[in-house]
């Protein structure tokens, strides 16, 4: 048990985790202070959202670059539906959900899944689709979103804990169920670890692939939803850096950019080491530029660790078997 | 026939090897082996699958080193560590696998890499044409310099290769099965391409399966078997039947003719006239109830093309299936599962298991493809039945969760078989059911095959290995080509027979 925990690929990040964690409590007064650890954590409730969405793309071996984009529309959206349709708070976040996942399932997904283009092509074509459309409905304009709801998720509490915790709590503990305990979640490994395998066992891995992308955009519409309420507006340049962000917490957490490998437990490790790094560093008064030259320095080498091990593995296992190949020589 | 040698020819042999020795792992490819190539000759090596052909041919041009034995080439001994070494010395070689540049032209592929010429300006383009097109004349080939690679159909693709392998210094050629991938009519212009490169002194050894091929263009031939050199001649010297017999270590039984093909009274599948294009023609066969049924070929005959389409991964272009006397569509992998069919692809790496994923997971990966997707995939009756096969087929695992690449092959393999048994299929289709898996692995699945048909299912094993087939299959359909050359039954199969129709003797 303990040596399967040891064995997963965010463990390096997770003990680099908790050596900031100390780092910083013992050099920082103001760092492990309630209000302070809320903090981090409320920060960190979009990128956190979105990793889990970005993760399964990346799990059945694809990449989404357009939850940026989406992230704003889907905020510009629920605006909309508040301010212009009018329509009840609860009634709009329904909407403003499925006007991401079915522009995500039908723009991204089908282009990728059913007629097999590349992802990075379509998703950079949805990027800049989507930043467009943002600009088009909200006419490059910053509007409030007035609603007393909003502003109880995004700064209101229950039971001591505050509401943004709980919704990442909450999309967590689900994504974690339909990863684990799902046909679907099982067929998104299979599609990133071997799709022609997942093809021929008759799993239908175009709609996995249409799913995905969809799961992906209908969370980033779920984290437009906690980004209108934090600012309490509607504004169209939101989530320009979400996609870079969202793919290193989803590389430090362990998941492969081939596919198959990861998974969100690892994801929130690595949204939580961004966040404690920014946190930490910006208590202590360091130019925010450190943080991005640590970042970028720890994702390298963590990937590089990760890539050594498993070099080390496949050496030990080919020394094993030495035979295995060629039973039968060609002739 | 040859010009350079008859009845002594030069001296010198261009390329000698000299008991040459080489083993894999536990396994001899060669136990010692003597061969020589003479100047403006073209020589066949022949033998039956893991006879060391191949392993001759990548020892020759120093794609591996062997255990022990010498080069020499012309007299000389040669230490040549890697192909840039052999090439330096004048050998070139061809393998079975493309590696063209399909986005580049026909001349830029031709001159890949740094041999392009040069002027003050960079690449001299025209320069670069010319030379092009005077290495595709030595070989009659008339493809554009300027068209693309990807454009070309698979023959002239071929000489392509060929000329890009060759340069002014070259001394030996040497072809890794060249025709397996050509038509009639391309194999012809690949010929004349061998005849003149013989006339400008080049020697060239090849390996073909097809013995009418071997008669055609060669002037002498070397027979291996079992890593060892059974005969090397001059073509003259051979018949058709005393080639096949040495291949075989054995004389041939009488030639039985094929049977007329007739469905079999309460056929489980059926298949009539069924064609893809560029894959096989005309295949028909029947499988009964508890029958196995055998498809033997050479490399690239056509019949793992066959349990793919019956799997739904090709389009048929002709012909009909039927299942129980019914027709079926059978468009996509799922509708095969649904209409009975289970399919263990040959390579299980690519085709057959997720390698990161559990033992549990691969194995009931196919029975529950159609379940629905937000159900709980770890249910007890998985459990049960993962459980239950690797109590019954001894398969070696720490546990259900342990993923399957930390199991030997053999192991990997029963999973893989485990996987399509869950579906309850009424026919299993099996693609060279024991590539990879070591002997006692191998007499296992053969008993797990041999019980299933017992209890009744329908079995279709395409195999190149003859013994394979031979020991599990009543009936072995043998495939030539792309077409059905013959079926054998039980009683009439045996290596010689099968060989013979798969090399497509009349």
């Amino acid at each position: 048990m303990l040596r399967n925990f040891v064995r997963q690929r965010f463990f390096v990040v997770l003990v680099l985790l908790a050596v900031m964690l100390v780092f910083f409590t013992l050099t920082q007064e103001r760092f492990l202070t309630p209000e302070n650890m809320s903090a981090v954590m409320t920060s960190s409730s979009i990128l956190w959202v979105a990793s889990l969405g970005l993760t399964f793309v990346m799990l059945a071996g694809g990449f989404d670059l357009s939850i940026g984009s989406m992230l704003a529309l889907c905020g510009i959206g629920l605006g909309w539906f508040v301010n212009e349709a009018g329509l009840p708070l609860f009634v709009a976040i329904i909407f403003t959900i499925l006007l991401g996942a079915g522009l995500g399932a039908l723009v991204n997904g089908v282009p990728i899944g059913k007629y097999g283009l590349s992802f990075l092509v379509v998703t950079l074509g949805s990027l800049i689709l989507f930043r467009g459309l943002t600009n088009l409905w909200s006419g490059t304009k910053t509007q409030q979103v007035i609603s007393p709801f909003l502003d109880e998720l995004a700064f209101g509490s229950t039971l001591g804990v505050p509401n943004p915790i709980i919704v990442m709590v909450v999309t967590f503990l689900i994504m974690l169920y339909v990863q684990k305990y799902t046909f679907f979640g099982r067929d998104v490994y299979a599609v990133g670890g071997n799709a022609e395998a997942a093809r021929l066992s008759g799993i239908r891995t175009s709609r996995t692939l249409i799913a995905v992308y969809g799961l992906s955009a209908g969370l980033a519409a779920v984290a437009a939803v906690l980004q209108d309420a934090r600012i309490g507006a509607a504004s169209p340049q939101v989530g320009d850096n979400l996609v870079f962000a969202a793919a290193a917490a989803v590389l430090l957490g362990g998941t492969s950019f081939s596919g198959g490998i990861g998974g969100v437990g690892g994801t929130v490790v690595g949204v939580l080491f961004l966040g404690v790094l920014q946190n930490g560093l910006s208590v202590g008064g360091v130019e925010s530029y450190w943080q991005q030259i640590i970042t970028g320095v720890i994702l390298i080498a963590a990937i590089a660790l990760d890539l050594v091990q498993r070099r080390r593995t496949e050496r030990s296992k080919s020394l094993r078997t030495p035979a295995a190949q060629p039973a039968v020589p060609a002739s | 026939m040859s010009n350079a040698l008859q009845a002594g020819g030069p001296a010198l042999p261009v390329l000698q090897a000299t008991g040459v020795m080489k083993s894999y792992g536990g396994v001899q490819a060669l136990k010692g082996v003597d061969f020589s190539l003479f100047g403006g000759e073209v020589h066949a090596l022949c033998g039956e699958n893991g006879s060391g052909k191949s392993t001759m041919l990548k020892i020759l041009s120093a794609q591996i080193a062997p255990d022990s034995g010498s080069l020499a080439m012309n007299g000389h001994s040669v230490a040549m560590k890697n192909p840039v070494d052999s090439l330096a010395a004048g050998i070139a070689m061809v393998t079975q696998e493309r590696t063209l540049v399909n986005e580049l032209s026909v001349g830029e592929n031709v001159l890949l890499g740094p041999r392009k010429p040069r002027s003050v300006w960079g690449i001299d383009w025209r320069a670069t044409r010319k030379k092009a097109r005077e290495a595709l004349d030595v070989l009659n080939c008339d493809a554009d310099v300027d068209d693309l690679v990807q454009d070309l159909p698979p023959g002239q693709a071929q000489l392509v290769e060929i000329a890009r392998a060759i340069t002014d210094d070259t001394k030996v050629l040497i072809l890794d099965e060249p025709t397996s991938s050509l038509s009639a009519h391309e194999v012809d212009s690949l010929f004349r391409a061998m005849r003149s490169l013989r006339n400008r002194g080049v020697a060239t050894v090849f390996i073909s399966h097809r013995t009418q091929e071997v008669f055609e263009i060669s002037d002498r031939l070397t027979v291996l078997r079992d890593g060892r050199l059974v005969s090397t001649g001059v073509v003259a010297d051979y018949s058709p039947t005393r080639l096949v017999s040495d291949m075989l270590g054995r004389e041939l039984s009488a030639f039985v003719p094929p049977p007329e093909y007739q469905t079999a009274q309460g056929a489980v599948l059926t298949v009539e006239g069924m064609s893809v294009r560029g894959k096989f023609t005309d295949v028909s066969l029947g499988v009964g109830k508890g029958e196995i049924v055998g498809i033997a070929g050479l490399v690239g005959a056509g019949h793992s093309e066959v349990l793919e389409t019956l799997f739904g991964l090709h389009q048929r272009e002709a012909g009909r299936v039927l299942i129980n006397g019914e027709q079926v569509a059978l468009g996509d992998p799922p509708a095969a599962i649904k209409a009975g069919i289970g399919f263990v692809p040959g390579d299980r790496k690519i085709g057959g298991l997720v390698l990161d994923m559990s033992v549990l997971e691969n194995a009931v990966m196919a029975r529950t493809s159609t379940t629905a997707r937000w159900a709980r995939p770890r249910s007890a009756s998985s459990v049960a039945f993962v459980e239950q096969c690797v109590e019954d087929f001894s398969i070696v695992t720490e546990s259900l969760d342990t993923p399957v690449v930390r199991l030997s092959g053999g192991n990997q393999q029963k999973v893989l078989i485990a996987k399509w048994l869950g579906t309850n299929p009424s026919i299993l289709l099996l693609d060279e059911p024991t590539r990879g898996v070591d002997v006692g692995a191998k007499a296992e699945i053969y008993r797990i095959l041999l019980a299933q048909r017992d209890a009744g299912l329908s079995i279709v094993i395409s195999s190149s290995e003859a013994p394979e087939l031979l020991a599990l299959c009543d009936r072995i359909i043998v495939m030539h080509a792309g077409r059905v050359a013959g079926m054998l039954h039980k009683h009439e199969a045996d290596e010689a027979a099968i060989f013979r129709l798969a090399m497509g003797h009349e």
